[in-house]
This record gives structure tokens, C-alpha cells and sequence, in this order.
């Protein structure tokens, strides 16, 4: 198939054309971040590195209305209510423009969570159905990814619907799905020079490095469980905000909390972090994660660990729930790594 | 039903009653009689109780599917939600979801001696699975329960004590941590009271729960009496808020408190790793 050519200065028209039916997700420059915004005019996609938040809130917005509520009194009875439901509004059609690889692949991880694991989660599942990824093919490697390590590539096609690929004068656009070859069909075919370049990229890939065999991280995991100085030295630093859930495209805990306004409200879904105390702090103030070192444990297990164990993969290979795009690294503010975290594990978990 | 799973059904307060001091009960029905007469579940599951702007809440079905006139929670004021509940009155609406979680197994408790042992409102789940089992009492062996509270006000449901230790085919022995002037039976703490009675591991299942603390030494006088982890079922607590395996906060390890529990056996525990 013959890719399209999207010229730089065609980028804004033809977003807003994908704009017109969808709720387009672009990302955009803000101070000196790179965020997912919804498309409006005059904006100005920024495509020139991996967004700072990760293109989940397109799957998983960070708030979401599960339900409405409304308590009407009774005319006769003014001490007595009664209450009415109503289910949320049927969910658009979304475009994310500019996504990365890693960003892509999160979305198989969602699923494995919302569709697979046993209730298919009917919010999530509607708006996975009506969400397409144009990803942007990595042009190199930041120092803090590492999607290589867990079964991606900086131009893995995996979960996108079109891939770009950085061209003179614009992008080469191949469309990886039949959607994204709708999405495509504005656009002119590449010219004979931009089709060579294409050639020459897609022949000599990205050349991410090596990478070490993570297919014993989750027994070794299990065997430094209990080893707490191991934890509390891991996470010395944490200082539990939670950016690093927040920016994960893999990361899809929730909270539940009633939002009310007068006689009715929302009951709203939003992201939630197992690096906050209150997570699983109970009423009656027992806490089985009660120190920095039981919740970091938590989420590297999640992801090295109980992530496989749920959904075993058929290949040597592991299936993490992780995708390598580093941004819980890159936005750490006291620079935990979870690369040397698990670096560690496979050492110390093979003493111990 | 809906289709959303996070859409609970409507249901209105029949009657509310205190059990102590900080418990009250409440007996539920569904609005919508057919899904009344057609809410199925088993011993030891639990339900998402709303109250419509301050949030949801997990609880055990403390009621038996065996009588299924009204479904009955018991519910401690901790929390928020939870003192929110205790200002609701018979008449008032409530949303449920549910039956959510895992069950007593007691298709394999059938023909054997049991003890129930509990602590405080750890008696509510319990006493699912003991009514359940006094409805199908020839299906069951000797039947035990060892009961305990802070004080003699702090038990609950203490009509039904009465009543089970009148009926004669089963033994009640109550113990309170602080006596009061009438309390004539024992005092002590429930692990202190099993290693007493000599509990027969012989044919027996345990089934626990209560506060943490109370289940960790529960556990170890059945271990020193004989009882292996298969004869030990318990039923934990976790923070929850979807109750249906998505939300993440209940995992132990790659295990969901509210799918894959709340009820395990010892056997099951030790296998996890051990985050309690």
C-alpha cells in the first residue's frame, strides 16, 4: 500500500477536518510540557517529542460520569425523598492525534484490565470501539525509554490506526487499520522522493540497543516480597504524588465519589493512584499498605509481577503492564527509576 | 437491569434497629418486585450499598438466602458514608448493587462439625452462613459458635444469641474483653476461649472473622489445636469502591479482594503473597 503525504502546513487543516466528527486529542505545548488537549482553533499540534502525559485520558478520562442522580420530595410528605437514575450520555467518537508507540500499545493493556479480566467495563468498552490512535513513529530514543525492553520498538505499529513517519516537508502517513485508511483518503499519495526516504527509514529502523531479559522479574518479585529493607530502600524517595501513575499509560485504578449539587449529582469515575495512602486505607483505619515501601512494591509487583501472573503470555517473554515509555521517570520529581528498580529485583531476587 | 455495572438498583429501608451502640441494622428491599423475587445469591456475598451523594460502600448480605422477605446489612459507623447510612429511616431509598464476591463454601462444609468464630461485627457474615445452615440443619454436623465483644453491649445481634443457644441443637459460648455488672459467661479474648473449649479439628470446618488482630490469633489456636489451612475459612475486609475486579485497590498480589474473595481458607492465604 502506498502511504499519504501530510504536509506540515496541511497538519491543522486536516485536524480540523478529523475534528469535525470526532473529539480530536492533539498534543500542544504548554510552558514545558507537552500535553493532550481537545482540539480547538488555532491551536497548534506539537508532533517534535513523546507528549508529557501519556494518551490514555482519550480510553480513561481522568473524570467520567458513571451515573446521575436526582431526589425528588414527596408533595405530601416533605420528609420524604425519593431518588431517580439515569445512565450517562453515549460517549463521541474520539481521535488522538500524535500519540506515540507506547502510547499505543497502553491500550492493550486497558483492555486486558477493562474487557478481559472479567466484567467488561460497558463505559470503557464504547469509547475503546469509537477511539482512534494517528501515532507519531519515534525518531529516536529519549534516555528515559525503554518500550524495547518490554516488547515494543519506537515504530511499533501495535494498537495505532495510522502511523507517521517523519519525512522531508511533512509525514509519511501508512495506514495500519481499515479506519485509519479512512482517515487517510484526503490526503495525496507520497511523491517518488518522499516514497525512497519512507523505504530507507522502514529499512533501517530505529536501532533501540540492548535490552535485559526481564522473564525472571516476576519470580524474583515474589521471592524479595517480604525482604522490606529492600522496599523501604527502593522507595526512600518517593514522596507518593502519584505523578507516575497519573502519566502511565498502563495505570487504570480508579476512584468512585458522589458529586452533588442540590437535589441531584453525578456519581463520577476518576483516576486514582496506589501511591496515595488513602488508596486502601480502610474506615476503620487498618491499612494493608501503611508506608511508601508497601505502595511502591505494589505497583512495581502490579505491573513485573501480577500482570503476568493474571495474563500469562504464550511467548518466553512476559507480558508487563508496562510499555516502557518512561514517563513516571521522566516526570519523577526525586528520580525514582523503575528501570534500575527492576534491575534490582532480577539481581537480589537471584540471592535471595 | 442495566448493563452498566456500576448502576445499582433502587431499594427502600423496611426497618433499621440498633445493634450497639455504633451497629445498626438495616432490612432492604428492592423496588421493583421481580428483581426482588429474583435476587439470587449465596452465604458469604457481599453488595454495594449507595446512598446517593455521599458515595458506596461494601457489605456483606447478613441476611440467608433462605429467607429472602428482605435483605439485611449491619453496618459499624466508621466513615463517612458509613454515618451518612445511620441518619437513613424505614421508608427512606437506597441504591444496591450486587451480590458481588465469592461464598462460604458450603457444599463442602456439608456433613461436618462446624465453628463459627467472631469478633464484633465479624458475627455478620457468619451469621449468613449459620442461619443458612440451621435452615438446612440435617445437612450439618455439630454446630459451634464462639462469640466475642469489647463489652457485653458491643455484641450483636444478642436476640438471635439467645435464641441459638436456647434451641439446643447447636452450643453458643460469649466471651466480652470487660465485663459488666450482669454478664454471667465468660471473659476473655475468642482465641483464649477456642484453646478452652478444645475445639475437635476431627470432621470440623472453622469459619472466622473479625478484626485483624482477632483472625491472626484465631488462626493460630486452631493451627495449635490441629486444624490444617483447609479447615480454615475465613472472609477478609479491603477498601473497595467498584466491586467488580476494575478499581485495583482491593489486589492481594494478582487476587481481587471483591472477585476472587472476600471468602478464602487459609490454604489459599498463605499462597498469596502476604500483604494483610
Amino acid at each position: 500500500m502506498v502511504a499519504r503525504f501530510l504536509a506540515t502546513e496541511a497538519l491543522a487543516d486536516i485536524a480540523a477536518a478529523w475534528a469535525r466528527d470526532h473529539r480530536l486529542l492533539a498534543p500542544v505545548r504548554e510552558g514545558a510540557a507537552v500535553l493532550y488537549r481537545p482540539w480547538a482553533k488555532d491551536m497548534h499540534p506539537f508532533l517534535g517529542r513523546p507528549p508529557t502525559s501519556s494518551a490514555k485520558e482519550a480510553l480513561l478520562p481522568q473524570t467520567e460520569n458513571l451515573l446521575t442522580y436526582t431526589y425528588r420530595k414527596d408533595r405530601d410528605d416533605l420528609t420524604r425523598t425519593e431518588v431517580f437514575l439515569a445512565e450517562p450520555l453515549p460517549q463521541e467518537p474520539t481521535l488522538v492525534l500524535g500519540s506515540r508507540p507506547c502510547d499505543a500499545r497502553g491500550r492493550k493493556l486497558l483492555d486486558r484490565v477493562f474487557l478481559e479480566r472479567g466484567v467488561k467495563d460497558p463505559l470503557y468498552e464504547a469509547r475503546r470501539k469509537a477511539t482512534l490512535f494517528v501515532t507519531v513513529a519515534c525518531e529516536r530514543l529519549e534516555n528515559t525509554c525503554f518500550c524495547h525492553w518490554t516488547g515494543g520498538g519506537p515504530m511499533s505499529e501495535e494498537g495505532s490506526d495510522v502511523l507517521l513517519f517523519a519525512v522531508s516537508g511533512g509525514f509519511a502517513a501508512k495506514a495500519i487499520t481499515e479506519a485509519g485508511e479512512q482517515l487517510l483518503a484526503p490526503l495525496p499519495e507520497v511523491g517518488p522522493q518522499v516514497q525512497e526516504e519512507l523505504a530507507a527509514k522502514l529499512a533501517s529502523p530505529v536501532e533501540p540497543g540492548p535490552a535485559p531479559d526481564l522473564s525472571k522479574a516476576p519470580e524474583r518479585f515474589l521471592k524479595l516480597f517480604g525482604d522490606m529493607d529492600f522496599w523501604m530502600d527502593q522507595s526512600a524517595r518517593c514522596l507518593s504524588c502519584g505523578v507516575c501513575t497519573y502519566l502511565c499509560p498502563t495505570c487504570s485504578c480508579f476512584n468512585i465519589t458522589d458529586e452533588n449539587s442540590g437535589m441531584k449529582g453525578k456519581r463520577l469515575r476518576t483516576w486514582d493512584t496506589c501511591m496515595s495512602a488513602l488508596y486502601t486505607l480502610e474506615g476503620s483505619g487498618h491499612n494493608p499498605r501503611v508506608s511508601r515501601a508497601h505502595r511502591l512494591r505494589n505497583r512495581v509487583g502490579h505491573k513485573f509481577c501480577y500482570h503476568p501472573q493474571e495474563f500469562p503470555a504464550a511467548t518466553a517473554q512476559p507480558e508487563f503492564s508496562c510499555t516502557g515509555c518512561g514517563r513516571c521517570i521522566k516526570s519523577c520529581p526525586v528520580s525514582v527509576d523503575i528501570r534500575s528498580i527492576v534491575l534490582d529485583i532480577l539481581e537480589k531476587g537471584d540471592k535471595s | 437491569m442495566s448493563a452498566n455495572p456500576y448502576m445499582p438498583m433502587l431499594g427502600t429501608i423496611i426497618e433499621t434497629y440498633d445493634e450497639t451502640p455504633d451497629v445498626k441494622t438495616f432490612r432492604v428491599v428492592l423496588k421493583d418486585e421481580a428483581a426482588m423475587a429474583a435476587f439470587r445469591f449465596q452465604p458469604g456475598q457481599v453488595a454495594q450499598l449507595s446512598v446517593f451523594g455521599t458515595g458506596e460502600s461494601t457489605f456483606v448480605i447478613c441476611s440467608p438466602p433462605t429467607r429472602m422477605d428482605y435483605l439485611q446489612f449491619s453496618v459499624m459507623r466508621v466513615g463517612e458514608l458509613t454515618h451518612r447510612l445511620h441518619t437513613l429511616r424505614e421508608g427512606d431509598p437506597i441504591g444496591i448493587r450486587g451480590p458481588l464476591g465469592n461464598h462460604f463454601p458450603h457444599a463442602d462444609m456439608k456433613g461436618k462439625d462446624i465453628v463459627f468464630i467472631g469478633g464484633g461485627l465479624g458475627l455478620a457474615p457468619l451469621r449468613t452462613l449459620l442461619l443458612f445452615m440451621l435452615d438446612n440443619r440435617q445437612d450439618y454436623g455439630n454446630i459451634t459458635l464462639v462469640y466475642g465483644g469489647r463489652t457485653p453491649e458491643h455484641l450483636c445481634f444478642k436476640d438471635e444469641l439467645k435464641e441459638w443457644a436456647e434451641r439446643g441443637d447447636m452450643r453458643v459460648e460469649l466471651t466480652v474483653d470487660t465485663p459488666d455488672k450482669g454478664w454471667t459467661q465468660r471473659t476473655g479474648v475468642v482465641p483464649a476461649v477456642l484453646t478452652d473449649l478444645a475445639v475437635s479439628p476431627k470432621n470440623a470446618v472453622a469459619v472466622t472473622c473479625g478484626p485483624p488482630i482477632m483472625i491472626r490469633f484465631t488462626i493460630q489456636a486452631l493451627e495449635k489445636l490441629g486444624f490444617t489451612d483447609e479447615q480454615i475459612v475465613t472472609t477478609l475486609e479491603r477498601r473497595m469502591k467498584c466491586g467488580i475486579g476494575l478499581c485495583g485497590r482491593c489486589n492481594i498480589g494478582e487476587k481481587f479482594v471483591c472477585v476472587d474473595g472476600p471468602v478464602f481458607t487459609q490454604a489459599q492465604l498463605k499462597k498469596l503473597p502476604q500483604e494483610f
